[in-house]
Order: structure tokens, then C-alpha cells, then sequence
């Protein structure tokens, strides 16, 4: 392995990030290519994740551009500070300078209010810019973010063009709700996160719910490889394995049965037709998974958990 | 590194990615240009990694992972030292059928014959047709050769119609007006910083996504033929369609159907779909693209058209469920059914009668006047 790889391997494990190495080489080459990393996966693997470390990683600023359906040039790039401009009109009323020069006045950089894109390219110290879900924007919006990414400068009619300070390190994150086009595509790496193994999450589970012993870490991230086998509306990600695991823990619980289960169950599911689909069709084929795993010697991995969950044909 | 070996390495850099484009991956001089730089920032003995770094280079989606792995294991070998990946079994149980057999079937269609038409048990039961003297109104299981031709024209005439008409009604859904607050002040400084009047900006114009999803499976084998051109037609007409085709399963169809010769389109139809004129499950084929495509696809803007004539021979429940999910994740479920053309057809088969609850539009697609129709249910909002 290349050492710098594991090093923001081992950076990332240090911020409690635990990476694989395909993540660990994707940021690897975005950093040392210097091209945007576009990340896809399920709702609830860590995409967002990925760029917050990376900035706490890097000791630079993290900067993002949460993107919505109508999201706009002047909601990402930049905006007029209007009321400083009116009190600026007011206050110059009297004043014997021209209307043009008045104009000019007020749209100078002064009066520029800086949003997400712009404000990536124009700070001293290249920052981390995360543009969230850009999925949700249009795709007009997307050509012009393009186009940002491309030159990394931007025109402002009043004031001319700003050139990028620095470059900064560009993470895009997308659910898939709407295909991007293959210009973006192409001017990105690509690194696609899946749920994650068994072993991965344990290991996160770990991690971050802290004081949880390692049997009861162990049922959890086994139990979660099973429930995302059957097939529901919102499959749960790391982020409810990891309040679930708080739950339990809240609950002072230290071993998985039945009633603890359906006790928490609202942790892990949240849409009302998922819990129900859960208690009367496949709760039963978990436990009973559980059961059996629990007579098998520890540790448990990734294969033993697969063959289990087959064993129990819970898939369906 | 020495010289030549960076020579030769991007050389070999370079017939990769021609490889890659022959799979249809969009490789091009650079994408090869930034796998040479990669390749140079990670360590080239450590397979994986170099393995790790193609394909984040080189790949731009998920779904051509699997080309890629394969175009990998040919040209560079095994991505890891030591393990093996387990192939993916096939997901279905039913044994596919060759892509020669399917070219067969494909051919047949294009040429429009199908008087040697296999005989299914499903299609004997088809309910007859009312003769009727003009072409439109007559079923398209009756139709002679000659017809067949003209029908095509037809078809695509009829196709651009309704998609003209779609993306026409589209725009007149969502008309908010929005202040302009630059536009607007600006304005005000001509008259010394009083606003007069607000200025306003149109909202941008959404688009509509249609989602085709087409029953290919034997007892459809008459009105698929006419089906896909019409499909062809439609697609090539909207700029947001996406078709699927499924029998006992799903294929996505759009980057073939999008050739721009509806018989290379055809063609290359043919070789995508692994099992043309199987039997029917339509619930697994839908709960298949909920799950590989739902989240993509489907939203308050998106029409959903399934063309089916209801005959599953899968799980009734599955169907039902994945039924449920479609209407409520999309704005419109339009269901086309060519057996509703006939005279006194009633959906009674289970399939059918399972998913007509989570249909909002239930319509014909027998005959060119049926398809005519349809242009009325696609305009939104519901």
C-alpha cells in the first residue's frame, strides 16, 4: 500500500472514520490529482461523512453547498447585500456624485455576499467544498456547477472575473434521486459506498457508541447484515446502527432477545409500513438467526453471518 | 521508475481504456491521461491499489463496475492477490433463454410477420377482437403485412403527437412568481433608491420524468411488437423517458433504444434482454426496479406506464406490495392493458385484479386509437 494511503487511512481512523481502502484511495487521488471525488451510495453509509473528515483530516475548513430542488446561481455563488445597498442609496442621497457613480458604489466587493462556491475559491488556504446531495439540485443548476469546477472562476457581471485563490478540494455526494449528467461524471473520481461488511461496522459500532461491550456490538452489526438482506422501503444505515446501539445501551441492555428488539424497533425503522412488514414477516427469522449465531465461536465474520442468515433463508 | 517502463505502462494504460471503450464505458484520452497519473501516485506492486485507482478513475457510475471488473481481469488479471470474488449467480431462477434465441424473436418482429406466432396457451385466450373497417380501430393481432408497414409510420407519427402534447401541458403546471430583489433594486436607483415597482422571476419549468415499463413476456408477444415502436417512438420524443422491459425479469432498455435506427435499436434491444417470451412475474420485475431504480426514478413528478396484460405467474403478493410502493412513489400509475380492447374483457386474473387498486389510470393499448388516447392521462398534477 502506498503510505500515503495508509496514512489518511490511519488520519481517518484517528477522526473515528473507519475507512476501507477503496474510500482511503479514492480521497487519496482526489487530493493528489486534484479532481472532485463524487460519492454515491444508500441514504445512511457515510457519504456526507467522507468530506467533514477529510477537512478535519487536512486542518482546513469545511465549506458546503447543501443543494435543493431550485437551488439557484445566487443561493450557491454569491448575492448582493441589498439592504446594505439601500442604507448605502439613503445615506448618499444628498451627496452631489453622480448616479453612476452611486451604482458603482454599491456593487463593489464590498457589498458582495459571499455564498458556498464563491467563498471556496476565494479563501487564502485551500478549504474542503461538500456539495451535498447534489442530486436534488436541477440540472441546470449542475451545468453550472460544472462550469465552476472547470475553471474554478467566476464572472460577476458589476465586478469582472474572480479567479480561484486556491484550488479547493471538491467532494460531491449523491442519493441517486436524479441522474447526474456524464459531463459531471467525467470530470469527477468516482467512488461508490455500499453498506458496509460486518466487520466494518463492529468496528464503527465500536467506535462510536462508547462503553458498549464487544458481544453486544457484535449482535448489532450482525443483526443489521440481516435486516438489510429483506427488502423495505428505507434500509437502515450506520447512522441508525450507531443510535440503536446508544438506545441499547440507555436501556443498560447487554444482549439482544425478542422484547429488547421490538422494544427499540423505531430506532432502526422509521417509516410506520417497514416497522409493521418488520414485526409480522421477518422479526421471528431474525431472532432465530441471532440464536444460532450465538452458539457459533467468536469472532464472528462476515462469511459465518452470511451463511447463517442463508441457512435461515431470510431472504426472500 | 524507469523510462521504458513508464513508456510501455501507458501504452498498456491506453489500450485499457480503448478495451473499456469498446464495453461502452466513456473512456476517453482523458481518462487515460489521469489513470497514468494515478497509476503514478499509488504504489504499482500493490495490486488491489491499482485496481482501486483505475476504477475510480476510469468508472463514473456503479453500473459499470461489473464491465469494468471483467475488462480488468482480462486485461491486467485478477484485481487481488489472494482472494477471488464469488460470481454472481443469476437472480433468477428461470434458465435464460440465448441471445440467439431472442435475435430470432427481435428478427421477426422487425419484419413484421407473425403469422409462424407460437402459440402460447395465454394468447389463445385472448378475447377476440370487434372487426372494425379502419386501420386504427383495428387489434393489432389481426393486422396483414402491408398494414404492418403502414402502421409503423404510424406509430412514430403518433408517438411525436403525444409527446408534443405531454411536454406541452407540462409547462403550464408550475407557474410561481418569485421577487427579484436584485432586478429590483437595481431598478430603484434610477429613482434615487425608492422602490417603485417589484420585479419578478418565473419559476423554472419542471419536467416531467416518464418511467415506461413493458411486458415482453409470451402472452404479450402480439402488441409487444407495436409496443416497443411506439416506445422507440415516445423515447426519442421526450427527453426524459427511461424504458425498462421485463418478462420474468427487469432490463433497462433506454441506452439501447436510444440508437437513433429503430432497427439497430431493435438489435441492440435484443441482445440486452436475456429472456424474451418467457413467462411472467410481473411483482419480482417491479419490485426490481424499485429497488435498482425507485429512488432514482420516481417522484411527485414522474408518470409511471406499465403495459401489461396482468398475467403473473409469480407471487400475487409481491405484486400487490410493489404495486402499493409505485402509486404512492410516483405521481401517476398508468396501466395499459391490450386485452382491455376487447369486448367484455374484465381483469379478472389475480394479477391484474391485485394491482388495480394502485392504478390511477387504467387504458387499452390494443389498437393505434387506445395509444392516441393516452396523451390525455399524462398531463400533471394528478
Amino acid at each position: 500500500m502506498h503510505p500515503e494511503i495508509a496514512r489518511i487511512q490511519t488520519m481517518l481512523g484517528g477522526e473515528g472514520y473507519i475507512a476501507d481502502r477503496e474510500i482511503a484511495t479514492a480521497i487519496y487521488l482526489s487530493m493528489s490529482l486534484r479532481k472532485p471525488l463524487l460519492i454515491e451510495g444508500a441514504a445512511g453509509v457515510g457519504k456526507t461523512e467522507v468530506a467533514k473528515v477529510m477537512a478535519r483530516a487536512l486542518g482546513t475548513d469545511l465549506i458546503r453547498l447543501q443543494c435543493y430542488e431550485g437551488l439557484d446561481a445566487t443561493t450557491a455563488l454569491y448575492e448582493w447585500n441589498y439592504q446594505k445597498q439601500l442604507l448605502h442609496i439613503r445615506l448618499t442621497e444628498s451627496s452631489d456624485r453622480s448616479v453612476e457613480q452611486r451604482e458603482q458604489e454599491i456593487f463593489s466587493e464590498s457589498f458582495l455576499l459571499r455564498r458556498p462556491l464563491l467563498e471556496a475559491i476565494t479563501r487564502d488556504s485551500p478549504p474542503v467544498l461538500l456539495v451535498d446531495e447534489v442530486d436534488r439540485a436541477d440540472s441546470e443548476f449542475e451545468a453550472f456547477l460544472l462550469e465552476v469546477l472547470s475553471d474554478f472562476q467566476v464572472t460577476i457581471p458589476e465586478i469582472g472575473t474572480i479567479r480561484a485563490r486556491t484550488t479547493p478540494y471538491v467532494v460531491l455526494t449523491s442519493n441517486r434521486t436524479r441522474e447526474l449528467g456524464d459531463a459531471l461524471r467525467r470530470r469527477c473520481l468516482y467512488l461508490w459506498i455500499d453498506y458496509p461488511s460486518f466487520e466494518k461496522e463492529l468496528q464503527i459500532v465500536l467506535n462510536k457508541v462508547p462503553g458498549i461491550n464487544a458481544d453486544l456490538a457484535a449482535q448489532v452489526a450482525a443483526f443489521l447484515q440481516m435486516v438489510r438482506q429483506a427488502k423495505l422501503e428505507k434500509t437502515p444505515g450506520i447512522a441508525e446502527t450507531i443510535d440503536w446501539g446508544a438506545a441499547l445501551m440507555a436501556l443498560h441492555r447487554d444482549h439482544l432477545d425478542r422484547e429488547t428488539i421490538e422494544e427499540t424497533l423505531g430506532v432502526l425503522f422509521k417509516s410506520q409500513e417497514d416497522a409493521r412488514v418488520v414485526r409480522t414477516q421477518w422479526l421471528d427469522l431474525w431472532v432465530r438467526g441471532l440464536e444460532r449465531l450465538r452458539a457459533e465461536a467468536r469472532p464472528w465474520s462476515q462469511a459465518l453471518v452470511e451463511r447463517v442468515a442463508a441457512e435461515g433463508a431470510l431472504r426472500r | 521508475m524507469t523510462v521504458a517502463r513508464a513508456g510501455s505502462l501507458a501504452a498498456n494504460v491506453v489500450a485499457f481504456t480503448r478495451l473499456l471503450r469498446r464495453r461502452g464505458l466513456p473512456a476517453g484520452p482523458r481518462e487515460a491521461s489521469d489513470a497514468l497519473r494515478a497509476l503514478a501516485a499509488v504504489d504499482l506492486l500493490d495490486r488491489r491499489e491499482v485496481y482501486l485507482a483505475l476504477r475510480a478513475v476510469l468508472v463514473e457510475r456503479r453500473e459499470h463496475f461489473q464491465e469494468f471488473d471483467e475488462a480488468f481481469r482480462a486485461f491486467w488479471g485478477a484485481p487481488e492477490d489472494e482472494e477471488t470474488r464469488p460470481e454472481v449467480p443469476p437472480s433468477d431462477g428461470a434458465a435464460p433463454e440465448g441471445p440467439a434465441e431472442a435475435e430470432r424473436v427481435l428478427r421477426e418482429w422487425l419484419q413484421a410477420e407473425g403469422e409462424e406466432q407460437a402459440e402460447g396457451e395465454e394468447s389463445r385466450e385472448t378475447p377476440g377482437y370487434s372487426p372494425a373497417e379502419v386501420l386504427t380501430h383495428k387489434d393489432f393481432s389481426t393486422l396483414s403485412a402491408e398494414e404492418l408497414d403502414e402502421l409503423t409510420a404510424l406509430i412514430v407519427h403518433l408517438a411525436r403527437r403525444v409527446a408534443t402534447r405531454m411536454s406541452r401541458r407540462m409547462r403550464a403546471v408550475r407557474r410561481a412568481h418569485l421577487l427579484d430583489v436584485r432586478r429590483t433594486v437595481r431598478r430603484s436607483l434610477r429613482r434615487g433608491g425608492e422602490i417603485m415597482e417589484l420585479l419578478r422571476r418565473r419559476r423554472r419549468i419542471q419536467k416531467t420524468q416518464v418511467v415506461l415499463l413493458c411486458d415482453v413476456s409470451g402472452s404479450m408477444d402480439l402488441y409487444s411488437r407495436f409496443l416497443v415502436q411506439f416506445i422507440y417512438a415516445l423515447q426519442h420524443a421526450v427527453s426524459r423517458v427511461e424504458t425498462f422491459v421485463f418478462s420474468t425479469s427487469l432490463t433497462r432498455v433506454t441506452p439501447a433504444l436510444s440508437d437513433a435506427e429503430l432497427s439497430r435499436a431493435l438489435d441492440r434491444v435484443a441482445r440486452t434482454v436475456p429472456n424474451w417470451s418467457g413467462g411472467t412475474k410481473i411483482g419480482y420485475s417491479l419490485r426490481q426496479f424499485l429497488d435498482q431504480y425507485g429512488r432514482r426514478l420516481l417522484g411527485e413528478r414522474t408518470v409511471v406506464i406499465i403495459i401489461s396484460d396482468g398475467w403473473d405467474t409469480g407471487d400475487v403478493e409481491v405484486l400487490e406490495a410493489a404495486m402499493r410502493q409505485l402509486n404512492r412513489q410516483s405521481a401517476r400509475v398508468i396501466w395499459l392493458n391490450p386485452l382491455l380492447g376487447g369486448a367484455g374483457y374484465e381483469p379478472l386474473c389475480q394479477g391484474m385484479r391485485a394491482a388495480l387498486p394502485h392504478v390511477d389510470v387504467f387504458a387499452p393499448a390494443h389498437n393505434l386509437e387506445s395509444l392516441r388516447r393516452l396523451e390525455r392521462h399524462l398531463a400533471l398534477p394528478r
